[in-house]
């Protein structure tokens, strides 16, 4: 190429995530040239999560997605909420039914492996994708965003439109000041998993799985997190098993823990313990989790640039939402890409019809519904100390009450719930839980 | 506080991280940290130290002294430092194209 050439796109996205290969893909079977800048040694190298994918979203991007044979774990057959106290389990989950939808709703899937794919299906829309490169900065003409100054020799690249799904730590967000400050310690959670070896039939076993064509997706709370605001999670992969928990930056740094830690005593615990008991450790990682979501979110567009994904801070924490999230936002961000060619016009008014995209979807109905979370969790720190025990205790001693007056038995299970939280205040609680996630 | 509470530290297992970050694949960059402290003596004066404690591959380091030092070869890329130093005495970047962490599984 001529040195004094410049590269230039119809659009550049920053990370092949989730949400930048969907852009990626979008813009290129709209005809676009599109460039997918990645800092990792391959898409997905950089990546990390839980985790499941959820299949209306990948649907979403390729209707013929199941005859593109994606790299997926088990689809998730049973899922729900796991309440651990000290030694002791109550178990909430889901199976059959509404949960045996066709295709399942929920897959369990390894990031570096599915990302991978998932920009190589970009790549076979048209997109170019450049791996080992940093984004460093913008290309600004007249104050506008024209394109971005990577890492490399000579690593200008311009473009009209510059997608950013650069993930949870948004510093070009915040370059641009489109995010006004850096994450919060008290809305954004620090996740560590391992990812444990295992055989598929020792994992059905110990999961009361089928077979390989079954798995658990299970949301575990109260001790796994000693009682801080978190929760832990455990994925069942063919062969494998995720087992981590996630707690909020500043209860992590109250409590001066250890986050590998309290990762190692969740495994300990003697419900867990046995459904991992001789895998072997095949990785483990750490990953911060914006989950903020309608309070942290930055603006998402302004003159030449959308934002999408972690980025934006688009993540439902109760509902483990923000992969679907950030393949749909990432999509909206392309097809605004291409409306906004055919105007040939990229200013901010113009890349507003994505913020209108989103608000037509879940996205913003259900960050804007949920957007008091994480100040409920921050004004409600006992919340995962209290609840779970308890409903251990009330079952526990339900279930046990053999050869007893019943009465007392009640007022026994009343009395280990005032002594934890007195009455009022453990019904304010459940209100304000609910006037949560109803969002009034 | 509950008997469940997060005063009760003591029953944390004590977990050999150096282990356990065996089983990450890193391209270590061999010519730029991209982790730094900012001034070592922020480091000597802060009493709370919660890197230590926080960062999840225990790349903070005390040093004689009270000075911290970070191996940053061991970075996963999580940001929770550059968040939650009290002093914001980290110079925290990402780390040049193709280096640091690169998950096998993610």
């Amino acid at each position: 190429m001529d040195k004094n050439e410049k590269l230039v796109f119809d659009v550049i996205v920053v990370g092949a995530g989730l949400s930048g290969s969907a852009a990626a893909a979008i813009a290129a079977r709209g005809g676009l040239k599109v460039a997918v800048i990645e800092r990792g040694q391959n898409p997905g190298s950089k990546n990390y999560f839980g985790g499941a994918l959820y299949t209306h979203s990948l649907m979403e991007i390729y209707p013929d997605f199941w005859d593109r044979k994606p790299p997926l774990e088990r689809p998730v057959t049973e899922t729900g909420f796991w309440f651990l106290s000290t030694d002791g389990l109550v178990k909430a989950t889901v199976q059959g039914g509404k949960v045996n939808s066709n295709p399942i709703d929920a897959y369990v899937a390894l990031r570096a492996k599915f990302d991978a794919w998932w920009a190589e299906q970009a790549q076979k829309e048209g997109a170019f994708i450049i791996p080992k490169t940093l984004v460093v900065d913008f290309i600004r003409e007249n104050g506008k965003v024209v394109g971005v100054k990577t890492d490399r020799d000579q690593g200008d690249i311009y473009a009209p439109v510059v997608i950013i799904t650069e993930g949870v730590n948004n510093l070009l967000t915040q370059k641009l000041g489109l995010a006004k400050h850096d994450l919060k310690g008290e809305s954004s959670a620090l996740a560590v998993k391992q990812l444990i070896s295992l055989p598929a039939a020792t994992i059905n076993a110990r999961f009361g799985l089928t077979d390989n064509d079954h798995g658990a997706a299970l949301s575990v709370m109260g001790d796994v997190s000693m009682g801080l605001p978190g929760l832990g999670f455990l994925y069942t992969g063919v062969d494998c098993v995720s087992v981590g928990v996630g707690v909020t930056l500043e209860a992590l740094r109250e409590a001066g823990i250890k986050p590998y830690e309290l990762l190692q005593r969740y495994m300990n615990h003697p419900m867990i313990a046995p459904l991992i008991a001789g895998g072997r450790l095949m990785e483990y990682g750490a990953h911060i989790i914006p989950e903020g979501g309608w309070s942290t979110m930055p603006q998402l567009y302004t003159d030449g640039v959308m934002v999408a994904g972690d980025a934006a801070s688009m993540v439902n924490a109760l509902h483990w939402e923000g992969t679907n999230m950030a393949i749909v936002a990432g999509k909206s961000a392309a097809e605004t890409a291409i409306e906004a060619h055919q105007k040939k016009d990229f200013s901010a008014q113009s890349l507003s019809s994505y913020r209108a995209r989103l608000d037509k979807r879940f996205i913003m109905k259900d960050l804007r519904q949920y957007r008091n979370l994480s100040h409920f969790l921050k004004t409600h720190p006992d919340f995962m100390a209290i609840y779970p025990t308890f409903l251990n205790d009330a079952l526990g001693m339900f279930f046990t009450g053999f050869g007893k007056p019943k009465g007392q038995l009640y007022k026994d299970i009343l009395k280990s719930l005032t002594s934890r939280r007195p009455l009022l205040k453990a019904v304010g609680d459940i209100v304000a839980f609910g006037r949560t996630i109803i969002g009034i | 506080m509950t008997e469940t509470s997060v005063t009760k530290k003591n029953d944390l297992p004590e977990v050999y991280i150096d282990d356990i970050l065996m089983s990450l694949k890193y391209f270590t960059d061999e010519h730029e940290a991209h982790l730094k402290i900012i001034d070592p003596q922020v480091c000597v004066n802060c009493k709370e130290k919660p890197c230590i404690q926080f960062c999840p591959v225990g790349a903070y380091r005390t040093q004689d002294g009270g000075t911290v030092q970070i191996a940053f070869q061991s970075c996963v890329e999580c940001g929770t430092c550059r968040v939650m130093c009290p002093p914001a005495n980290v110079s925290w970047k990402l780390p040049r194209g193709g280096f640091g962490v690169s998950y096998k599984f993610g």
